[in-house]
C-alpha cells in the first residue's frame, strides 16, 4: 500500500470535482436502486452491496478493500494529531461545493492547523430512508476528489439508515489522523504581543454563498463557497515561517469566533484593522443589504495565522504564492491591552469590541 | 442638489464611508459644540442608527459635550407582549403555521416559562416551537404568502411587527390579493406620535432628534414639524457614517443658530412629502388606531389597524374565539428589567442591574437584548459600555 504523503501533491482548488463526478461511469449500485432503503443499513446483503459497490469502489484503497473491522495503517511516526467533525448543510449542494467536499476538507483543516500532515480518514454516513442514490454517489465522488486533493485516504467507514422523517437526507462524520513533524509547537500559549494576524483570503464567502442558495436570493454575480482542504497551503507557510505561533481554520462564527477563542483568558488582546480585512465585493454588498456582519459569516477554506512579526512578511508571501492564498492579508496584531478582548479598529480610528457570535446570522427587520 | 458627500446622481456607497469626510465632519461637530458652549443631548429613534453607531464606534468621534442617545427605535422592543402572547398561543394551535421575522422569535412575552429556574423567565416563540408549535422564520410577508399558498389546508399567520417601513410591504401584498388562509397579527407601529409623547415626560432634555432615515423615506418630514414648533431640532439621518455625522452637524447648526427646523441632510432618499404611492397604499389598507408601546404607554393613533375592507385578514378577529384573553395580559417586563427606561433614553443599558449578567444576547431577559435593533444588544455586542477602548500595542 502506498503511504499517502501528507498532502503536498495537489492543493489546487477542485471546482471541477463535481463535474468529474458527473462524467464518471455510474456505479453498479445506482443503476440498481434509485434511493436508500432501510435495508441498506441493516447489516445484510444490501449493506454489503452499498459498501462494496459505492464506498469501496469510489474511495478505492487497500485497507478499505479488505473490509476488516478496523483499518490497519502504517505507523506515521512521532506525534499523532487526531480530529473528528460531523457535517450537515442545507442545501447539500451549494455554489462552489457540497457536503462531501465539506466533510473531507473540514477534518483535513482541523488537522492541518495543528501543524499535522493529514494521512488517513474515516467516514460515517447517516442516511435518511429514501435518500436519492444518485445524489449519494455524487457526494461520495466529491469526497474522493477532495481526499485526493488533500492527499489523504478514506480507509474505514460506517453507514446507518434512519427512518424517513428522522434525518435530513445525509449527515456525514469524518475522523482523521495525521502526524505532526518534530519541532512544530502551536497554541495560544505561544502567542505574544506584537505578533501579526493573517488570513489567507476573503472572509464570509461560504456563509453568504450558502445563505443565498438556501434563501433563493439573487446576488447578480455567482459567489462560490471557499470550501477547500488547506493542508497544502499550511505546509508551505510552516516551511518559510517556522515562528508561526497559532493557527485555526475559520468556520462557523467567522473571524469573530476565532479571534475570541484566541484571546479567551489570555493576557493579551487581538486587534483587527477593519480596512485590512479582505472581503469580496458581493459579500460586502449582500451583508450591507441584510444587516449581516461578514466578520461573523462562515468560511470553509480560510485559516487565521498568528506569526512572530519578523516572519509575517514571509508567511504572507507563502500564502500569496499559493492558489488558496492569493488574497491573503495581514489583518491585525496582538496587543498588550485590553487583555482578553478582540477588537476592531475602524477606518475612522475608532474602536469597537468584536464580540463572540451569538447565534446564526439572520437578516434584520428593517 | 448635493449632500455632505458631494454626491450627485448615482449612489456610490463607498463615498458615504469615506474616512476623510468623516474626519472633516467630526472636526465640524467639535467646532459647533464649542460655539454652542454647553452640553447638548440629541436622540435618534431607530435601532439601525444605534447599530451603525456601535459598529463604527462613532460616539468616539463626538466631543464630550455632545451626547447621542438611543430612543424608541426598535420595533421588536416596543411590540406589546399581548401580541407576542397571541403569536405564541396561535403557534400552539393545531393547524396553524406561525410566520415571524427571525428577530421576534426569542422575545419573551408574559406567559411564564414552566420548569425554568432562572427567575422571572417568560415564554418566547422559540420556546413555543420547542413545545411543538409550527413557527417559521421568514424574511418578508411575501414568504408568508408563499407558505400559505403551499399549505392550503393550514391557517398561516404572519406576525406583522414593524414600523412604517415594514407595514408598507404588508399593505402592498394585501392590496394585490392574499390567500384566504393567510392572516396577520397587527403589531405595526407609527413613529411620529411616539416622538410627540417624549417631550411630555418628566426630565425630558433632548434638544434634537435624528429622524429615522428609512421611516421618513415613507412618511416624509412634514409629520415631524410639530417637534420643530416646540423648539426641538430635527434632521433626517441616513445610515452610513457620513450620513450619521451629517445629521449631527445639521442638528448642532440649528441649535447654534437657535432656529430649530426639520432639515434633510439625507436628500438622496428622503423627500419632504415622503413616498406618495406608499402612503396611498398604506392608507387604503390600514387606519391609525391607539396601540400599546411596551413599557411606555398606549399612544393614540400610533398603530396600524386593518380597515374594514381588509378585516378578514386580521388574526385577532379570525381567531377571536380560540384565544385565551387572560393569558394575553401580563406584566410588561420581567422583574429587574429596565428596558422601558432604556427605550426612552432615560438610562444607559449598563445602568440596568441585569445588563451583561443575567441578561446577555445568548440568554436575553428583556426585549432590548433580544433584537438586533435593541439598544442593549447593540451596546453589549459592540462593547459600547467600554467607552473609548484604549489599546496598548507591543
Amino acid at each position: 500500500m502506498a503511504r499517502p504523503d501528507g498532502g503536498v501533491q495537489n492543493a489546487q482548488r477542485s471546482a471541477g470535482g463535481e463535474a468529474r463526478a458527473e462524467s464518471a461511469e455510474r456505479t453498479k449500485l445506482v443503476s440498481r436502486y434509485d434511493s436508500i432503503r432501510l435495508s441498506h443499513g441493516s447489516g445484510g446483503k444490501l449493506t454489503l452491496e452499498l459498501i462494496e459497490d459505492l464506498f469501496v469502489s469510489v474511495f478505492s484503497n487497500e485497507p478499505l478493500r479488505e473490509l476488516t473491522d478496523a483499518a490497519i495503517v502504517e505507523n506515521l511516526g512521532g506525534r499523532i494529531a487526531f480530529a473528528t467533525d460531523s457535517h450537515t448543510v442545507k442545501p447539500a449542494f451549494f455554489p462552489g461545493g457540497d457536503i462531501g467536499r465539506l466533510a473531507v476538507a473540514g477534518t483535513v483543516n482541523d488537522l492541518a492547523v495543528m501543524g499535522a500532515r493529514p494521512a488517513y480518514m474515516t467516514a460515517a454516513f447517516l442516511l435518511e430512508e429514501g435518500y436519492d442514490m444518485g445524489e449519494l454517489e455524487r457526494v461520495v465522488r466529491s469526497m474522493k476528489a477532495t481526499a485526493d486533493e488533500a492527499g489523504v485516504a478514506i480507509v474505514a467507514g460506517d453507514t446507518k439508515v434512519l427512518e424517513r422523517g428522522h434525518g435530513d437526507g445525509v449527515f456525514i462524520n469524518t475522523t482523521g489522523i495525521g502526524f505532526v513533524p518534530d519541532g512544530v509547537q502551536l497554541g495560544v500559549a505561544h502567542v505574544r504581543p506584537g505578533d501579526k494576524v493573517l488570513v489567507n483570503g476573503t472572509l464570509g464567502d461560504h456563509g453568504i454563498a450558502v445563505m443565498s442558495r438556501r434563501e433563493g436570493l439573487e446576488l447578480g454575480v455567482e459567489l462560490e463557497s471557499d470550501v477547500a482542504p488547506l493542508n497544502g497551503l499550511i505546509e508551505q507557510i510552516l516551511q518559510v515561517a517556522p515562528a508561526v505561533r497559532f493557527m485555526r481554520d475559520i468556520t462557523r462564527g467567522g473571524l469573530a469566533a476565532v479571534a475570541n477563542e484566541v484571546v479567551l483568558r489570555q493576557p493579551y488582546g487581538l486587534r483587527v484593522f477593519d480596512v485590512a480585512v479582505p472581503i469580496h465585493d458581493v459579500v460586502e454588498q449582500y451583508s450591507e443589504m441584510l444587516g449581516i456582519d461578514p466578520l461573523l459569516a462562515a468560511n470553509e477554506g480560510k485559516v487565521l495565522v498568528i506569526v512572530a512579526p519578523e516572519q509575517a512578511e514571509a508567511a504572507l508571501g507563502a500564502m500569496k504564492a499559493h492558489p488558496l492564498g492569493r488574497e491573503a492579508a495581514i489583518i491585525g496584531d496582538i496587543v498588550r491591552k485590553p487583555e482578553g478582548v478582540a477588537l476592531v479598529e475602524t477606518a475612522y480610528g475608532t474602536r469597537r469590541v468584536l464580540e463572540m457570535p451569538i447565534e446564526e446570522q439572520l437578516p434584520r427587520i428593517c | 442638489m448635493t449632500d455632505a458627500a458631494g454626491a450627485v446622481g448615482a449612489f456610490r456607497p463607498e463615498t458615504y464611508k469615506d474616512p476623510e469626510l468623516v474626519a472633516q465632519l467630526s472636526a465640524r461637530i467639535a467646532e459647533l459644540a464649542a460655539e454652542i458652549g454647553r452640553p447638548v443631548k440629541l436622540m435618534h429613534i431607530c435601532g439601525t442608527h444605534e447599530h451603525e453607531i456601535g459598529r463604527f464606534a462613532l460616539r468616539d468621534l463626538l466631543p464630550e459635550s455632545v451626547t447621542v442617545l438611543a430612543g424608541p427605535g426598535c420595533p421588536v422592543c416596543v411590540c406589546d407582549n399581548e401580541y407576542i402572547n397571541m403569536a405564541i398561543q396561535l403557534s400552539l394551535t393545531p393547524g396553524v403555521i406561525l410566520c415571524s421575522f427571525g428577530d421576534m422569535l426569542a422575545v419573551p412575552g408574559s406567559i411564564p416559562l414552566e420548569g425554568e429556574r432562572r427567575g422571572d423567565v417568560r415564554m418566547s416563540l422559540l420556546d413555543a416551537r420547542a413545545r411543538g408549535g409550527d413557527v417559521r422564520a421568514v424574511y418578508s410577508v411575501f414568504d408568508a404568502k408563499r407558505i400559505a399558498e403551499q399549505n392550503p389546508d393550514k391557517e398561516v399567520v404572519f406576525f406583522s411587527v414593524g414600523f412604517e417601513t415594514t407595514v408598507v410591504a404588508v399593505a402592498a401584498m394585501l392590496k394585490r390579493g392574499a390567500p384566504d388562509n393567510l392572516s396577520i397579527i397587527e403589531a405595526n407601529y407609527y413613529t411620529p406620535p411616539a416622538t410627540s409623547l417624549l417631550p411630555e415626560l418628566d426630565g425630558f432634555d433632548i434638544e434634537g432628534f435624528m429622524l429615522p432615515g428609512h421611516a421618513v423615506t415613507i412618511t416624509g418630514l412634514r409629520v415631524y414639524e410639530h417637534l420643530a414648533e416646540r423648539g426641538i431640532a430635527c434632521a433626517a439621518g441616513g445610515f452610513e457614517p457620513v450620513d450619521v455625522m451629517s445629521a449631527v452637524v445639521s442638528l448642532l447648526e440649528q441649535l447654534r443658530d437657535g432656529k430649530p427646523t426639520v432639515a434633510n441632510p439625507y436628500q438622496r432618499l428622503v423627500k419632504y412629502d415622503g413616498n406618495e404611492k406608499a402612503k396611498r397604499e398604506l392608507d387604503e389598507v390600514f387606519e391609525l388606531a391607539p396601540i400599546r408601546w411596551r413599557g411606555i404607554a398606549e399612544i393614540p393613533a400610533s398603530g396600524y389597524w386593518l380597515r374594514e375592507a381588509y378585516a378578514r385578514y386580521s388574526a385577532a378577529r379570525r381567531f377571536a374565539g380560540r384565544l385565551d384573553p387572560v393569558a394575553l395580559r401580563g406584566a410588561e417586563h420581567p422583574k429587574g428589567c429596565r428596558c422601558a427606561e432604556v427605550t426612552l433614553g432615560q438610562i444607559r443599558p449598563d445602568a440596568c442591574g441585569v445588563f451583561g449578567k443575567l441578561c446577555t444576547p445568548d440568554s436575553p431577559y428583556g426585549p432590548c437584548m433580544v433584537s438586533h435593533e435593541g439598544t442593549c444588544r447593540a451596546w453589549y455586542v459592540y462593547g459600547m459600555h467600554k467607552e473609548r477602548l484604549q489599546v496598548e500595542a507591543a
